[in-house]
């Protein structure tokens, strides 16, 4: 059952309508209905084999699919729309740039694929490295970056002729967290100047740090769309409290299933896993429960429910492998 | 669009692979070929001194005939008994021993060019002997006339080109491998034709998803990939001629335009054949690479007479087999001199060409894939 708190409305900036796509007779996309809005941060989130890369690679009308339509723009998506694609970049899954060409000789070729203008281009390319913070390395060859400085030069050659939507597939993988924290911070700035961006991961972290509205993906289908906390909203944790180090016997344990608002309580190898549906002092109401008895304890944690917690009361399985 | 020209130059020079096999491969080639029998032409075929063993007293006529070959100065002998000619035999003081018998016969200690002449010298007499015995048998009044024509026949043949130029039969393993060194631009137009087809590799598909036409893309790559081999080919050309001394006698501008529509089509090949069908591109590569041998084959670039057994049983696969048109384009300039089917020769490669570039633009403008 797909759960979907919001509506676009009105066709969004990209529009996928029943987008079918098989290999052979595996289903990668199952009747995919998407809208992201001009404006905003898209994520698409899901474990690997969900179909995110596949739906981005239709969307760029790179594959071909069985069934559905996508519209980018108003215009229904084909190889041959150039007109679509000159206000579009990509920053694909895997590096995609030139081993023989430097970090300057890279960007200023993906860039005039777009842009013919020669003084405007190479404003743009500067501005890219200035971007990306690649200024040391502008004459060094790919070979010689590291990961995390091999994909902002990806990133930089997919938006250095500043397209209005940004295609960005797992820009982070096998990334510092240095450069990771720089790349986010990139597409923020991005979409602060005015650029769409949609962006996929199986990182969850990420997708709720940056993302303004987030589509979730299993099996080649949209299963939850909405922002964060629209989408936390849907499942009835509220909050999730672990205690550790605490003895307890069965009674106590009875006795804290039945406090308020604490709907589960899993406890095992001296660790008490609570959740609780949303209301005020939940950790409060169960430590005071402990002290009643004297029951000893060590560290304390309470976090809100995440979209892994999203996915799971969904699926029943985790997000990440 | 120059600028991406520009560029796709620089990544493909810089790229070993890509440039350095269908540059440097045809040189090896062509030195090789110099090495075996790109001399022999000018080859001062020193007289050849031999001994002569008399083993019968009835041995007239070969001795006779063996003196008139000293004559026009083929061989030089002299007269030895057995035991002394193999000692200069065996300290090559002589290149071989003709033994003057009943039915006479040839001795040497080593296989070469001189000893091969000897050879020929010996069949020769055999069948000079047959012919004579023939005539004496069947028209013994015809034999005067048969000895007056045999002595005359050496004289009456001598090859001439219709354009002045003298035909070489060895320029033909030079020609075919120009020839074949024009379509290994396939390999050039191959690597490049990759960049053009998202499914091979991210940075095509980074390509493919841009705003760039693509069919500006083909010819962007078809510009680089030409440019470069074309240089190639120029390099390998001024090889022949000026470093190895071969005789190209035609007019420089010519020969340039040959390989310039030679290496179109080689790169426009490459271009096609990763452009079309759903097979790896290593089954592509070794497609490409049995058609450049196979053409360069037929044309004559391992076994001379090749071309002209294709011209006498299946003349048909000559008028299309590309290694074949452009070898004979260079006969054309150097040889025949022959404007009319020179121009024949490049309509034809320039209308194979034009045909394979088209279909690659309408394969690759539209396509979409299966996986990638």
């Amino acid at each position: 059952m797909i759960k979907t708190v919001d509506h676009a409305g009105a066709e969004g900036l990209v529009h996928i309508e029943n987008l079918v796509k098989r290999y052979g007779s595996f289903v990668a996309l199952d009747h995919l209905n998407l809208d992201v809005k001009e404006g905003e941060i898209f994520g698409l989130l899901g474990p690997n084999g969900s179909g995110k890369t596949t739906a981005i690679n239709c969307m760029l009308a790179l594959l071909k699919y069985d069934k559905g339509m996508i519209r980018i723009f108003g215009q229904e998506m084909a190889p041959d729309n150039y007109l679509v694609k000159k206000d579009m970049g990509i920053v694909l899954q895997n590096v995609a740039v030139f081993d023989e060409l430097t970090v300057y000789e890279n960007i200023d070729y993906f860039c005039g694929l777009y842009v013919k203008n020669k003084i405007r281009r190479k404003e743009m390319v500067d501005e890219a490295i200035r971007f990306v913070g690649l200024e040391e390395h502008r004459k060094m060859r790919p070979r010689k970056l590291s990961g995390g400085l091999l994909r902002r030069l990806n990133i930089a050659c997919g938006i250095a002729h500043r397209p209005k939507l940004i295609f960005m597939d797992e820009p982070t993988v096998a990334v510092d967290p240095q450069s990771r924290n720089r790349i986010l911070e990139g597409i923020m700035e991005l979409n602060r100047q005015g650029s769409t961006i949609i962006y996929t991961s199986h990182y969850m972290e990420e997708v709720e740090q940056i993302c303004t509205r987030i589509a979730i993906m299993d099996h080649g289908r949209c299963i939850a769309s909405g922002t964060k906390e629209q989408l936390t909203g849907m499942i009835k944790t509220g909050e999730k409290i672990t205690i550790e180090g605490v003895a307890l016997d069965e009674e106590l344990l009875q006795k804290i299933r039945g406090l308020p608002h604490v709907f589960q309580a899993d406890y095992k190898n001296g660790i008490l896993r609570l959740q609780c549906t949303e209301a005020k002092h939940n950790l409060v109401r169960v430590l005071h429960c402990l002290e009643e008895q004297e029951i000893h304890f060590g560290r304390v944690f309470s976090e809100q429910p995440t979209l892994n917690d999203v996915f799971l009361h969904i699926t029943g399985t985790q997000l990440r492998d | 669009m120059f600028h991406l020209v520009k560029y796709s130059i620089i990544w493909k020079v810089k790229n070993f692979n890509i440039f350095f096999w269908p540059f440097i491969f045809p040189i090896i080639l062509g030195t090789l070929f110099y090495i075996a029998f790109g001399n022999v032409k000018e080859a001062d075929f020193e007289t050849i001194p031999a001994a002569v063993v008399e083993e019968t007293k009835d041995s007239r006529v070969f001795l006779e005939f063996l003196e008139e070959l000293q004559k026009n100065g083929t061989i030089q002998v002299e007269r030895m008994e057995a035991r002394e000619a193999e000692q200069a035999l065996k300290e090559q003081k002589i290149e071989g021993i003709l033994y003057a018998a009943d039915t006479p016969y040839l001795k040497v200690n080593k296989n070469g060019l001189s000893q091969s002449v000897l050879q020929s010298i010996l069949e020769s007499y055999f069948n000079g002997k047959k012919t004579i015995e023939n005539v004496m048998k069947n028209s013994p009044e015809k034999l005067g006339t048969a000895l007056e024509r045999m002595a005359d026949h050496q004289n009456m043949v001598r090859q001439v080109s219709l354009g002045g130029s003298t035909t070489d039969g060895n320029a033909s393993y030079f020609y075919a491998l120009v020839a074949t060194a024009c379509l290994y631009g396939c390999f050039i137009g191959q690597g490049s034709a990759r960049w053009l087809q998202a499914n091979l590799s991210p940075l095509a598909a980074r390509q493919c998803a841009s705003s760039m036409n693509r069919t500006a893309m083909i010819l962007t790559e078809l510009l680089s990939s030409f440019l470069l081999h074309f240089l190639n080919v120029a390099v390998l050309l001024a090889y022949l001629r000026w470093v190895l001394g071969l005789d190209f006698q035609g007019r420089l501008s010519e020969m340039l335009l040959v390989i310039l529509t030679g290496c179109v089509m080689g790169v426009s090949l490459g271009i096609l054949v990763l452009s079309i069908g759903k097979w790896q591109e290593k089954i592509k590569i070794g497609i490409m690479l049995g058609i450049t041998m196979t053409a360069g084959f037929l044309a004559g670039l391992m076994f001379a007479q090749m071309k002209y057994i294709v011209d006498q049983y299946a003349p048909v696969i000559n008028r299309f087999n590309p290694a074949a048109l452009i070898a004979d384009a260079f006969y054309c300039i150097n040889v025949y001199d022959d404007p009319s089917r020179y121009a024949r020769d490049l309509f034809t490669l320039s209308v194979m060409s034009a045909a394979m570039l088209a279909i690659s633009v309408l394969v690759v403008r539209r396509v979409r894939y299966d996986s990638i």
